[in-house]
C-alpha cells in the first residue's frame, strides 16, 4: 500500500498542497485533473525527483520520503517516453537489469518475457527514433516493468497517441495491469480514460486533491462545483432546497426543479446535458421535471449538437445531429426539457 | 511599380549579403594562401629541419597533454554547472569564462606571478612541478587558455540532453554516477568530440600565455608558434613560413573535422 500524507512541495510559482492519498496494493489508481495542475510534479515527487517540503511517502512500511529515486522501486513512464536514444530497444529494456549482477540466462528470460508481454519481439534491434509513438510507449513500459517495480507511475501515457492507438493502448494497459499485478498510478486530463481504467481515482486541481473515489461515484455524484464542471456537468446552479408538500424542490431564481436529496437549505444542483431529453412539444412522461423554454442558441458539433434553452436559467441539452435536423430546430423557437429527479445531482 | 521596387530592393539586399561573405572569404584565403604558397616552396626541406621537427613534436605533445587534462577538469565542471544547484553558479560561470576574454599575455603574467619565485611555486617545484621556463609551463598555459572553451562547448552539449533521461535512469536503479556514465556521457559524446577538437586546435596555436611562463628558448620550449616568432625575429623567413604552414594545415584539418562532426550532429538532431 502507498500512503501519501500531507505531501507539500513548492516549486517556483507552483505548489503541491498537503496531498493525502492512500493507494491499495495492485490497485489501478488514476489522478485526474486539467493540464497544469501539478499532476506531473506529484508523480515526480513520488519518484524522488524533488524533495518534499513537508509530508511523508510510505510504500508498505518503508518510508521513502527522502530516499533517492534508485531506492524507491517506482517505475516511471513519461508522456514523451524518454527512451534512451543511444540504445536499441533491447538496450533500453535491459537498462534497469544491466547494472545489477543478473545472470545472463535470467536476463535473457526476462527480456523475452517483457518482449512477449508488450509485443516487442520484432523490434528489439530497432532504435527509438524509428518507432511509432505507440511502439515507443510499449518500450518505455517494458523498460520500467522489467525491474519489477512495486509501483508504476504513468505520466499521461496516452495523450501523445492518435485516437486509434490510444484505444488499443488502453486495452494493453488493462491487460498489463492484470498480468503483472503491479500497483499503477496513472495521471491524465482525460476523464474517459480515467473512467475506463481506474479502480479508484482522485481529482486534482491547483495542486490540491479535491475528491477521491470510484470513477462512477465521481462521475455521477461529484462533491464540488469544480469537479462537477470538470466531469462534464454543464448545468450547475446555486440555489436552495425547499420542501413543499411531499416533494423536495431545488429553487434557483425562476428555476424550480423536483429533486431527491438528503440536503436542505442552500445548495448547488448539477445536471448532465446528456441526461436531458429535448422535445419540440410537451410530452407525457414519468419524468418529474418538464420545463418549457425558448431556444437561445444551437452549437453544432461533430455527431452531437448542444441546444441552449432558456427556462428562466439557461439549460444546455445534448441532442444528436439527426434529431436536430428531424425537429428542424431554430433559434427563438419553443422547446421542452424533460429529465428525471435522479438526473439532478444536489450537493453543498 | 511599388512591388517591382520591392523586388529590386530584395535582390540588392541579397547581393550585399552574398558579396560580404565572398569578400571576407577571399581576404582570408588570399592572406593564408600566400603564406602556404611561400612556405610550400621550401616545405620538403623543412621536414628535414631539426628545429621544425622539434617544434612539431613539442606542439603535439603539449597540446594533446593539455587537452586530456582539460577534459578531466572541464567535464565534471560543465556537468556540475549545468545540472546541480551549485551556490554562486553565475559567479563561477563568470570566473571560468575570464580567460576567454583576457589577453593571453595577461593570463601568462598571472601564472608567472603565481608560480614564479613564490612560496607556492617553490612548493610545487619541490614535488617535481616546475612550471617556469619548462615544457610543463607550456602545458599549464595551454590548459589555462583552452579550459573555458571546453567548458562552454560541453555545457551546451549537456544542456541539450533532457535531465528527465537521467531521472528515468535513476528510477531504473542507477546511482547518480551510473546515470551520468550510462546516459549523459554517451549522449554528449559528439559535444565532447567537438570540444576536444576545438580546444586542441587552440592549444596548438597558443603563444602569448606560454611565452610568459615558459619563455621562448630554441629547442627547449619551442612550440610551432614560438618557432615562427623566433625565426621571424631573426629574419629566417623560410623556417618561419614552414612553422606557419604547419599551423595553418593543423587548423584547417581540425576545422574540417569539427564542421563534419557538427553537421552530422545537426542531421541527427533533425532525425529525432
Amino acid at each position: 500500500m502507498i500512503q501519501i500524507s500531507d505531501l507539500t512541495k513548492k516549486l517556483g510559482s507552483f505548489c503541491l498542497e498537503e496531498i493525502n492519498l492512500s493507494i491499495e496494493k495492485n490497485e489501478y489508481f488514476v489522478v485526474l485533473g486539467p493540464t497544469g495542475t501539478g499532476k506531473t510534479v506529484l508523480l515526480e515527487t513520488l519518484a524522488g525527483m524533488y524533495r518534499p517540503d513537508k509530508g511523508h511517502i510510505h510504500i508498505g512500511d518503508r518510508d521513502v520520503t527522502f530516499a533517492p529515486p534508485e531506492d524507491r522501486r517506482m517505475g516511471f513512464v513519461y508522456q514523451d517516453y524518454m527512451l534512451f536514444p543511444h540504445l536499441s530497444v533491447r538496450g533500453n529494456i535491459l537498462f534497469g537489469v544491466d547494472h545489477r549482477k543478473v545472470p545472463k540466462a535470467r536476463r535473457e528470460k526476462k527480456l523475452t518475457e517483457m518482449a512477449t508481454l508488450l509485443r516487442l519481439d520484432e523490434l528489439l534491434d530497432s532504435y527509438p527514433q524509428t518507432l511509432s509513438g505507440g511502439e515507443q510507449q510499449r518500450v518505455a513500459l517494458a523498460r520500467a516493468l522489467i525491474t519489477d517495480p512495486e509501483v508504476l507511475l504513468l505520466d499521461e501515457p496516452l495523450s501523445a497517441l492518435d485516437p486509434a492507438s490510444k484505444e488499443v493502448f488502453q486495452g494493453e494497459l488493462q491487460r498489463i495491469h492484470k498480468e503483472t499485478s503491479t500497483t499503477m498510478i496513472h495521471i491524465t486530463h482525460d476523464f474517459n480514460e480515467g473512467m475506463l481504467l481506474a479502480d479508484r481515482m482522485a481529482v486534482m486541481m491547483d495542486g490540491k486533491i479535491l475528491e477521491t473515489g470510484k470513477p462512477a461515484e465521481i462521475f455521477q455524484r461529484p462533491k464540488t462545483e469544480a469537479v462537477a464542471a470538470f466531469v462534464g456537468m454543464q448545468n450547475i446552479y446555486c440555489g436552495e432546497v425547499v420542501t413543499r408538500g411531499e416533494g423536495q424542490y431545488f429553487c434557483s431564481g425562476a428555476l424550480s426543479l423536483r429533486v431527491a436529496t438528503e440536503f436542505s437549505g442552500p445548495a448547488k444542483a448539477a445536471i448532465r446535458p446528456e441526461d436531458i431529453i429535448f422535445a419540440k412539444h410537451k410530452i407525457e412522461s414519468s419524468a418529474q421535471n418538464i420545463l418549457r423554454g425558448e431556444i437561445r442558441e444551437i452549437i453544432h458539433g461533430g455527431t452531437f449538437a448542444k441546444v441552449i434553452l432558456d427556462v428562466g436559467e439557461t439549460l444546455t441539452i445534448l441532442i444528436t445531429k439527426q434529431a436536430l435536423e428531424d425537429m428542424e430546430l431554430e433559434k427563438g423557437k419553443e422547446g421542452w426539457a424533460v429529465f428525471k429527479t435522479a438526473a439532478v445531482h444536489v450537493f453543498k | 511599380m511599388k512591388k517591382k521596387f520591392h523586388k529590386l530592393g530584395n535582390k540588392a539586399f541579397q547581393s550585399l549579403i552574398l558579396l560580404s561573405a565572398i569578400v571576407l572569404s577571399l581576404f582570408f584565403l588570399i592572406a593564408l594562401g600566400n603564406v602556404v604558397w611561400r612556405g610550400l616552396e621550401t616545405f620538403p626541406d623543412l621536414l628535414m629541419n631539426p628545429e621544425i621537427g622539434f617544434a612539431v613534436r613539442l606542439s603535439l605533445f603539449t597540446s594533446i597533454t593539455a587537452t586530456l587534462i582539460c577534459v578531466l577538469f572541464a567535464l565534471p565542471a560543465a556537468y556540475g554547472l549545468e545540472r546541480f544547484r551549485i551556490p554562486f553558479r553565475r559567479f563561477l560561470t563568470v570566473v571560468l569564462n575570464i580567460p576567454l576574454s583576457l589577453p593571453p599575455l595577461v593570463s601568462g603574467v598571472a601564472l608567472l606571478l603565481l608560480l614564479g619565485n613564490t612560496g607556492f611555486g617553490e612548493q610545487l617545484s619541490r614535488i617535481g612541478l616546475q612550471f617556469v621556463f619548462s615544457v610543463k609551463g607550456i602545458v599549464l598555459a595551454q590548459f589555462f587558455i583552452i579550459t573555458p572553451y571546453m567548458i562552454k562547448v560541453l555545457r551546451s552539449a549537456i544542456a541539450e540532453i533532457d535531465p528527465k533521461l537521467e531521472f528515468v535512469a535513476r528510477t531504473l536503479g542507477c546511482s547518480q554516477r551510473q546515470a551520468f556514465f550510462r546516459v549523459t556521457l554517451p549522449l554528449c559524446r559528439n559535444g565532447l568530440f567537438a570540444g576536444i577538437i576545438i580546444s586542441w586546435s587552440r592549444a596548438i596555436g597558443e603563444f602569448g600565455c606560454s611565452l610568459m611562463i615558459a619563455g621562448a628558448t630554441r629547442m627547449h620550449t619551442e612550440t610551432l608558434p614560438v618557432a615562427l616568432y623566433l625565426n621571424m625575429s631573426v629574419g629566417n623567413l623560410s623556417t618561419a613560413m614552414g612553422a606557419a604552414v604547419c599551423l595553418i594545415l593543423i587548423s584547417v584539418v581540425s576545422m574540417l573535422i569539427f564542421e563534419t562532426s557538427s553537421s552530422f550532429r545537426k542531421k541527427q538532431g533533425r532525425l529525432e
